[in-house]
């Protein structure tokens, strides 16, 4: 389904992927561990579409497509979603308008017609509602005032919404507490199905004893060190970063290649 | 400082004396006295002044006497036949059927036809049309015409009285509070490019509560030049909230003056809505004579092309206990320019001032320019004043955020740029007229997206 090869990623001048590949087919959830500065993030950035992030060598193909020349509602509406990890404020838009803007938009690109706004908000109630999400919170501006646990969950009811094929998430359990955790990852879990595969960045275990990986793929300087099942990640657990270059984040050393 | 009076005259200077010299026997109240002694005064005033230009430092960034070289001649009211398309057609239809008591005037001449005169008598309030007025004031008008917030050092104001024709005058009786806002339409012209000088007047007597609408259309004229003056009168605990909303066509020049003056514990929330014309000026000279009031003026400016819009502002607190606050959000497209100068004076004694102003635009170009220049001047040690201003393009990451949900670059682009400008709407009360202004700046962006 996703097919990424000797990804070369340039940011700021500086090379941060350096030859990644990697694989994910339809219905399986690899997570994607590693250091501080590994290149976790900026994999996400990529897949998504983000400016300045300059490709300077290989592929990524998605459904048989090239991922890299699509624009980044494109990709979204090709099925990609990111799950940021600081999603934005944007004081002015109503969280509300956003979503509705934001469904509409994809399921036109898609060809369906567009929602009515009582079968929209019929939608968002019941998708809200298994998040644990207050409705009169979709009535503030978007992300503005949020708690960090209130953003994330935004994020997942997003990814519920627009119903994507390929999901990222971006160090999604990053500053919430593990009751925040447990919902966000239930979340997560309703969404696992056989045509969807996701791909889930984190620097801890922790989110993993939530959502089991098929795949754990450990990043270390730009490109995949290690690949193994979910038992990888609680090895790691033990044992740290140490063995992947924690200690030279930025630097372009080898010795993670082992 | 007091400038010498001029002794070389531009074209458009001259032009407007010898205006005012051939129109003033025919001009309304030519036999009054009182009326022609204003119009005298002020001529004169226009004389020792000149037009303004960039070395007043109030003009600084609009150098009036370098930007108008023709003046046109003076309109006079034709009877052109106006229905409700063509008000559509000039104010955009959600301003035009705005639920409001409707005062329509066409090239200055208020139009019964067309307005709900009866409806805002019934209801309390007293109008006349300006031009009748003027022949044989009442003494009501008397008190006020000329007397709220006075100056005598505005070239552009006292251009205004000289050869004001037309408007309406209002005034609220004491307690009352209207049901839905006036609405004064202001719609000029077809055909040749002209000059109309306008002067509306609002006197909201104590404990009066009304809106105030005033809108500016044309009807496909070229080239108008309007100077346009409301004094605004806010009695002891009256409140009144205005709004302009402009709309006159890319090639119209629009001169605004409002001279604000409110009493003790009263209100006045302003708000300006500009896209229209070629060249903008907005100035506002508001003043706090009794203690306990407090005042808003926020607006939005939309601009593109070589549009320029300048907002001036001089809020003077008189008296203690008061406050005041300012919100101006503008986007600029192309070779756009926005102005923004924001002055609170503070008199001696007047403690326990609350001042805050902030300007703020969005540059959709790289040729776009704001300038922005916030003044206190502050003579009291007891008080709060602030002021900031910020411009800048639109937030990439906030932009990338919006994309990667699906939403294309064109159509996030203006979501941003709605709720921008939406954070300023926010100040208007009437959510007919919010959401006539959402519209508005809607139909301003889906150009863009074409």
């Amino acid at each position: 389904m996703l097919e990424i090869k000797n990804l070369h990623v340039n940011v700021d001048g500086r090379e941060i992927l350096k030859g990644l590949d990697l694989t994910l087919p339809a219905g399986e959830v690899h997570a994607i561990m590693g250091p501080n500065g590994s290149g976790k993030s900026t994999l996400a950035y990529v897949l998504a579409g983000k400016q300045d992030y300059e490709v300077t060598a290989g592929s990524v193909t998605w459904k048989g497509e090239d991922l890299l020349a699509m624009a980044p509602s494109e990709r979204a509406a090709a099925g990609v979603f990111l799950a940021f990890q600081y999603p934005m404020e944007i004081p002015g838009v109503a969280t509300m308008t956003f979503l509705r803007t934001a469904v509409n938009a994809v399921r036109k690109a898609r060809g369906e017609p567009e929602l009515s706004t009582p079968d929209f908000l019929r939608l968002v109630r019941e998708k809200a509602k298994l998040l644990k999400i207050d409705p009169e919170m979709l009535k503030r501006p978007l992300n503005v005032g949020f708690s960090g646990g209130e953003k994330k969950r935004n994020e997942i009811l997003q990814m519920a919404l627009l119903e994507p094929a390929l999901c990222v998430l971006d160090e999604t359990d990053s500053g919430l507490d593990i009751d925040a955790v447990r919902i966000v990852a239930e979340g997560v879990n309703a969404l696992r199905s056989p045509d969807r595969a996701m791909l889930v960045i984190t620097h801890y275990q922790r989110l993993l004893d939530y959502i089991v990986p098929d795949r754990v793929h450990v990043l270390s300087d730009g490109r995949v060190a290690r690949s193994g099942g979910a038992e990888l990640a609680l090895e790691l657990e033990e044992s740290g970063y140490a063995e992947f270059g924690e200690a030279t984040r930025g630097e372009a050393k080898s010795g993670a290649a082992a | 400082m007091e400038l010498p009076a001029q002794q070389f005259r531009t074209k458009a200077e001259q032009a407007y004396l010898d205006m005012f010299e051939g129109a003033r026997k025919a001009l309304p109240g030519a036999r009054d006295p009182f009326v022609s002694g204003l119009r005298s005064k002020a001529i004169e005033t226009y004389a020792r002044l000149g037009l303004p230009h960039r070395r007043i430092e109030a003009w600084k960034y609009t150098d009036l006497r370098a930007r108008l070289t023709d003046v046109h001649p003076l309109l006079s009211a034709v009877g052109v036949p106006v229905g409700e398309a063509d008000l559509a057609q000039a104010l955009a239809a959600a301003v035009a059927g705005l639920p409001s008591y409707r005062l329509v005037m066409v090239e200055g001449d208020l139009r019964a036809d067309l307005s709900d005169i009866s409806g805002l008598k019934a209801a309390g309030v007293e109008v006349v049309s300006l031009a009748q007025a003027l022949e044989k004031p009442p003494s009501w008008l008397k008190a006020v015409l000329g007397k709220v917030n006075p100056r005598d050092d505005d070239p552009v104001l006292a251009l205004n009285t000289a050869l004001m024709t037309g408007g309406a005058a209002l005034r609220v009786r004491e307690g009352v509070t209207l049901d839905k806002p006036i609405h004064l339409v202001q719609l000029d012209g077809t055909g040749e490019p002209a000059s109309t000088v306008t002067r509306n007047v609002v006197v909201a007597q104590p404990g009066s509560s009304i809106t105030v609408a005033e809108s500016f259309g044309s009807l496909g004229i070229r080239g108008l030049q309007r100077n346009a003056v409301t004094e605004l009168l806010v009695g002891d605990k009256a409140a009144i909230r205005h709004v302009k909303i402009e709309r006159e066509g890319d090639d119209a020049l629009h001169l605004s003056t409002w001279l604000v003056e409110l009493g003790a514990d009263a209100r006045y929330d302003a708000f300006q809505f500009s896209i229209g014309a070629a060249v903008i000026r907005n100035q506002v000279y508001a003043r706090f004579a009794g203690e306990g009031s407090a005042l808003d003026i926020s607006g939005a400016f939309l601009m593109r092309g070589r549009q320029h819009c300048d907002t001036t502002l001089l809020v003077e607190h008189a008296v203690p206990r008061c406050t005041s606050r300012e919100l101006f959000k503008g986007v600029l497209d192309g070779e756009a320019r926005g102005v923004f100068q924001g002055k609170i004076i503070v008199s001696p004694g007047a403690q326990k001032t609350d001042g805050k102003q902030m300007a703020g635009a969005l540059l959709l170009s790289e040729t776009a320019e704001f300038d922005s220049k916030p003044e206190l001047e502050i003579f009291a040690d007891d008080v709060v004043c602030g002021h900031g201003s910020t411009s800048g393009q639109i937030d990439e990451d906030l932009l990338f955020y919006l994309e990667a949900r699906g939403i294309p670059e064109a159509q996030a682009r203006a979501l941003l740029i709605q709720a921008f400008v939406g954070e300023a709407f926010e100040r208007v009360e009437d959510e007919g007229l919010r959401n006539a202004f959402a519209a508005a700046s809607a139909e301003w962006l889906s150009v863009r997206l074409d």
